[in-house]
């Protein structure tokens, strides 16, 4: 028995620790992710030691220095680049950090000398928000539309579901050229994040709004919904009260698997250099170098965020099916 | 009445294509551009020739205008011309389906072929060590971007000194892994759901037992998920491998597409969407009338 | 002795005089005919052998064969291959040579060429060409029904140049006005076969013929290949024109290779993998990381992997100094106000920092640039031009002076007290542009203003600087056309259709674009070289001094080859590997087993 409820607990451990370290991504990151060393291109990680380049121990860890400067020891609570928490409050602590001109890249740094695990933690704020907010209004739209199309029939039903089918049936990445093309002009990086959401979410709208208009669609039928018809419930009512319920279990499912898809579809527009704008990391735009062979075969850490989306997905994915079969 | 339903789903069909050929065609007018966008930045020409070749390639024409053109070379059976190769689209289309078709029936039948046993046995060896294996693979595989999938497997090609450009392994080896998961997935789920039936737990106390529980009564119990499966996958025929074919150098339709949208190639553009569009409504066409064919319980339903 | 079959027309290595004499024979024998009498070019490369094939790959397929309205760069560089000009350039030496035209004299006013053509020359088909071919070559171009993009090149001032036959094997030009390097417009211009042409033309019918669907047969011209075959989306395969009107040093008919493959390849790393899985010899265009991958590999550190030099490409940003709508475009408008300010641009143009972009763009392969003319063109770059180095100060200064200030925070305030930012746009498509652009970004932020960096696709780009005009900033780059100030004249004239900063416009927006077009009219017309240089050097200047592009880089020319691969001389010009395409040849005979397309096969 422990076993069955092993997996959903460890996913949404893992999901959880997830969100929160990401929602802290100012404070446990080192560096503002926009700043370049531009001496310091692709560097492997430097990690962090315990005995420094004497051989002496130390039990506070340290970053080992290359040239005859003493080596510089990790610092806790200290006060770095300023930046905000949640978009409203400012601080300055971050976590841990070296004294200049020291530097801890505990990830590596990318073509610009920029810290990777930085940009990993803040580029993780970006990815999730954009998977979780064009979910909602993929889900969103999905339930509107379905519901309409299932509860009334007719002929608003055939013109959903025909504009369903519009949707299905053309390749979503062309849908995406040409919608990105019209986007204006002095936008800061966070807003074409927005923009993109935006795009991604309405695009995959045809899929959620099918499934619950056949939830609806049954629902419609059942016997007590008949008799509260001839109480004199409004149609409204009736929506609201008896049939969208039926809803939330397909809707929960189609968003542990939308999230991990809409994710992904950022990865892939930031391949082709449509994704979020510089300097703002996201773990799809952290992943574009990768296009390059030399870059891929050589710095290897450049694949970090390919992990995270990984992991995040396989936890999105993992607790669906918990929904699905009511099973591990 | 089979007959009156299929007509019906052929007037749908119909229907979709003209919004979807009306809608591309709306979408590519507004994008920001056009064809010869590129030529206006080169120094050497002049406005005027510009302005001579927009008029001669029909740029200036309204949208109403180029659709009935395009309407007119369509049942000449050219389905317009591309300003790129001065040719008819579809000569042009012709050689580069039948190469990605190459690539993407065979990466269909090798998923399929993979993906049925293997569900079965992880159905039937539910929540055994092979069913957790594979389950644990499927996740992993899902939850890899297509993109990277394609980049490592170059880069393995080419460390292995495997690498042969004209050979399809790759790309369909790309291809059925991208595809496997979620049939896998599928056909497994299907397979419980129909094993928890009343019928299936008659099945076993009758003595049924192994492979011919399994492939004898359960998988055809389980062809109605599964046939709408295999529409869908007929309908990724043409789209699935785009990002692969341009990845990896394949010289099918993907390559073709993302050119012709970049340089706004007008009807090249439009016809690729509208044969995408024709396989993933024919998939699914296909998918219904197989249902027709394969399950008796939708015979009785119409 | 060996037997030679009568139809290959090209001689044998093994030398002795009783093979010359052979080789005579056996060339008069094969149905040449015209052997006493053809006047051949002699190249004074290095003698090679002859045999084998070679696969470049492209980044995307040719569209047409037909020369007359082939608009892009993989067509035209397979259109090239197959067919000749009258007067080239010599890509090594930038300078001009004579071509199918053996002399040619120019009148005193340089307005009137006449050429000598070589006789006795034949198309890939076999059929003798002459002066009737030339005429009806230039018709075609001149052609206004047709809309040749070659006729702009023909056009000097308002009018084209004309032609008219003076003999079988000479004709003569005259052009409208007195033209700068004129014979430089020869260059790359096509001649094309009037017997196979002249009956579309008549019937109105030129531009759709010679399209990728046509026969081999049907296609002929005077270039080292001739078309043997077209797989679509693959590949484009010539064969070796064996009545090519060139011989080596030892009378031996080029070209040494007899088959030339175009592979299509979309993807850049893709191409790598080609070469280094030894399925492509040459790579044209190399990034510097692959040009380091293919250092370090195994199978590769032993090819030709060459660093050319800085190329003739700049890449620039630049403002949208145009007149704008306030209507539409009210922000834009607004902003403009600091655009036009010259001291402006030029402190942005001192506070970039463009050895990070050399050091972290191009590796280092790349040359910072401070004006249009980048070093690789030795003729004519103005070498007196300053070279500042980066420095904060000096913007901080230039800006102050020019009213601005900065608020508590650091950020730059212009004279009215709103905040300096702007957006730069870049094409998605180029990496090393947008990874310029996020460097700008960076460098700017020091200055106290905000950039945002918008991706778009590069066509939705080119409307918005071209058409539209709805951007404030933006980075391209150009060149690589021809290293003569001629080629990229429409850059620099207001009323030329290139003018980025502001095109389309009527009339100069200052005086000192007045001086500039002042300027390159002049050097257009004048014929000495030197005095030429004088004024195109004061057209560098102006340029630096008033920054309608800033600057950034040229990056070097990047080529890889097979190390067996003889006589390979990239260039900086178009096309930097194949330009001396008849030239090449592989080193060593063919080892069994070692691929399909190694060297020679011994006979």
């Amino acid at each position: 028995m422990k076993q069955l409820v092993l997996v959903p607990r460890l996913t949404t451990t893992i999901l959880i620790v997830l969100h929160v370290t990401i929602l802290l991504a100012g404070f446990l990151a080192p560096y503002d992710p926009a700043m370049q060393n531009r001496t310091s291109p692709l560097l492997p990680p430097i990690g962090v030691h315990f005995v420094d380049t004497l051989g002496v121990f130390h039990l506070r860890p340290l970053v080992r220095s290359a040239g005859r400067t003493p080596d510089y020891p990790l610092r806790f609570f200290v006060s770095g680049s300023t930046y905000r928490f949640l978009g409203l409050w400012t601080f300055r602590t971050h976590l841990f950090g070296v004294e200049e001109p020291g530097r801890l890249f505990l990830l590596g740094t990318d073509e610009f000398g920029r810290d990777q695990f930085s940009r990993i933690l803040w580029g993780g704020q970006v990815s999730l928000l954009i998977g979780w907010l064009a979910t909602l209004l993929a889900l969103g739209i999905g339930l509107a539309l379905g519901s309409v199309a299932g509860f009334f029939g007719g002929w608003p039903d055939a013109a959903i579901m025909r504009g369903a089918e519009l949707f299905l049936a053309l390749p979503w990445l062309y849908l995406l050229l040409a919608v990105r093309a019209f986007l204006p002009l002095s936008l800061p990086p966070h807003a074409t994040a927005m923009i993109l959401t935006v795009i991604i979410g309405i695009v995959g709208w045809a899929r959620p709004a099918r499934l619950v208009r056949g939830i609806v669609l049954s629902a419609r039928e059942r016997d007590y919904v008949s008799a509260a018809r001839g109480f004199g419930a409004s149609s409204w009512h009736l929506l609201r009260r008896h049939c969208l319920p039926e809803t939330y279990t397909v809707l929960a499912t189609q968003a542990t698997l939308l999230i991990p898809q809409f994710m992904l579809a950022e990865v892939a527009l930031s391949f082709i250099g449509l994704g979020v704008g510089e300097p703002a990391p996201s773990w799809g735009n952290l992943l574009a170098p990768l296009r390059q062979i030399p870059i891929l075969a050589s710095a290897w850490w450049m694949m970090a965020p390919a992990m995270l989306v990984m992991v995040t997905s396989w936890c999105f994915l993992s607790l669906g099916d918990v929904f699905v079969h009511g099973e591990t | 009445m089979f007959r009156r339903y299929l007509l019906r789903r052929l007037v749908h069909v119909i229907v979709l294509f003209a919004g979807i050929s009306a809608f591309s065609f709306v979408l590519l007018e507004l994008a920001p551009g056009d064809f010869l966008g590129e030529a206006k930045l080169n120094p050497q020409m002049s406005p005027a020739t510009l302005a001579a070749l927009r008029e001669q390639y029909g740029l200036n024409k309204s949208l109403g205008q180029k659709y009935l053109s395009w309407i007119g070379s369509a049942a000449r059976g050219e389905f317009g011309i591309s300003f790129a190769y001065n040719l008819p689209v579809s000569k042009i289309l012709r050689p580069r389906v039948s190469k990605t078709l190459q690539l993407t029936l065979s990466s269909l039948l090798l998923s399929w072929f993979i993906a049925v046993p293997l569900g079965v046995w992880s159905a039937a060896a539910h929540n055994g060590f092979v069913d957790r294996a594979v389950g644990v693979a499927i996740s992993a595989l899902l939850a890899t971007p297509d993109v990277v999938l394609a980049c490592l497997a170059l880069l393995m090609a080419v460390r292995l000194r495997a690498f042969h450009s004209a050979n399809p392994v790759l790309p369909v080896a790309v291809l059925t892994l991208g595809a496997l998961p979620i049939l896998l997935r599928h056909v497994r789920a299907a397979l419980l759901d129909v094993a928890n039936q009343p019928f299936a737990q008659v099945a076993r106390a009758n003595g049924i037992s192994g492979a011919g529980l399994w492939f004898g009564c359960l998988l055809p119990a389980a062809v109605n998920p599964l046939t709408s499966l295999f529409g869908l996958s007929v309908a990724g025929l043409i789209s699935s491998s785009l990002l692969v074919e341009v990845l990896l150098g394949w010289p099918g339709v993907g390559p073709l597409f993302v050119e012709a949208i970049a340089a706004r190639d007008f009807y090249l553009v439009v016809d690729s969407v509208m044969l995408s569009a024709l396989f993933l409504s024919g998939g699914t066409f296909l998918a219904d009338i197989l249902l027709y064919v394969f399950d008796p319980r939708i015979r009785m339903e119409l | 002795m060996a037997k030679h079959k009568p139809h290959h027309v090209v001689g044998r290595v093994t030398w002795n005089g009783g093979m010359a004499v052979a080789l005579l024979l056996c060339v008069s024998i094969a149905g040449n005919g015209a052997t006493g009498q053809e006047e051949v070019l002699t190249s004074g490369a290095e003698t090679g052998i002859p045999g084998g094939a070679l696969v470049v790959t492209q980044r995307a397929e040719p569209k047409t064969l037909n020369p007359v309205i082939a608009l892009d760069a993989p067509s035209r560089e397979v259109i090239r291959r197959m067919t000749a000009d009258l007067i080239s350039i010599n890509r090594q030496t930038q300078q001009t040579e004579p071509s199918l035209a053996k002399s040619w004299t120019v009148s005193k006013d340089g307005r009137e060429f006449v050429l000598e053509l070589r006789r006795g020359l034949r198309f890939s088909d076999g059929h003798p060409m002459d002066a009737d071919d030339v005429i009806f070559t230039f018709q075609v171009y001149l052609d206004e029904k047709l809309h040749s993009p070659q006729r702009d090149l023909l056009v000097i001032g308002e009018h084209p140049l004309t032609v008219e036959k003076l003999g079988s094997y000479r004709v003569r030009f005259h052009l409208p006005e007195s033209y700068a390097a004129a014979e430089r417009i020869f260059d790359s211009l096509a001649i094309l076969p009037r017997h196979l042409l002249e009956g579309a033309w008549r019937d109105g019918k030129l531009s759709e013929v010679w399209s990728l669907n046509t026969a081999p047969a049907s296609i002929a011209g005077m270039g080292p290949f001739r078309l043997k075959e077209y797989q679509p989306g693959e590949r484009v395969v010539l064969e070796k024109n064996p009545y090519y009107w060139k011989v080596d040093r030892r009378g031996n008919r080029l070209p040494y290779l007899d088959r030339l493959e175009f592979r299509f390849v979309p993807a850049d790393d893709a191409q790598v993998v080609h070469f280094m899985s030894r399925e492509t010899d040459i790579l044209n265009r190399v990034s510097f990381r692959n040009f380091e991958l293919l250092h370090n590999e195994e199978r590769t550190k032993d090819d030709q992997l060459r660093d050319v030099g800085p190329g003739l490409e700049y890449n620039f940003l630049f403002f949208n100094l145009g007149p704008v709508d306030s209507q539409r475009f009210p922000a834009i408008a607004r902003r403009q106000a600091w655009f036009r300010d010259t001291s402006f641009r030029r402190a942005i143009s001192a506070a970039l920092d463009r050895e990070a972009i050399v050091r972290l763009v191009y590796g280092g392969h790349a040359t910072p640039l401070w004006g249009h003319v980048s070093p690789g063109n030795r003729l004519w770059q103005n070498t007196a031009l300053p070279h500042p180095p980066q420095s904060l100060e000096r913007a901080r200064q230039i800006l102050g002076a020019a009213g601005f200030r900065w608020n508590e925070n650091g950020r730059l305030l212009d004279s009215s007290g709103g905040h300096v930012e702007f957006s730069i746009i870049v094409s998605a498509s180029s990496s090393e542009r947008l990874q310029m652009a996020t460097l700008i970004q960076d460098d700017l932020q020091n200055l106290g203003i905000r950039v945002q960096v918008v991706s778009l696709e590069f066509r939705a780009l080119l409307d918005r600087v071209l058409n539209s005009k709805e951007y404030e900033a933006c980075i391209l780059g150009l060149g690589g056309g021809d290293v003569d100030p001629n080629s990229d004249m429409n850059v620099w004239l207001s009323t030329g259709g290139s003018h980025l900063w502001s095109p389309g416009q009527q009339k100069p927006i200052a005086a000192w674009e007045a001086e500039l077009d002042r300027l390159e009219r002049q050097q257009m017309t004048t014929l000495d070289r030197h005095e030429r240089k004088l004024l195109y050097d004061r057209v560098q200047q102006i340029a630096a001094e008033n920054l309608p592009l800033i600057c950034l880089v040229s990056p070097n020319v990047l080529v890889a080859a097979r190390q067996d691969l003889g006589n390979f001389k990239p260039s900086i010009l178009d096309h930097y590997t194949l330009w001396n395409v008849e030239q090449l040849y592989w080193r060593k005979p063919v080892v069994a087993g070692a691929g399909p397309n190694k060297g020679v096969k011994p006979q």
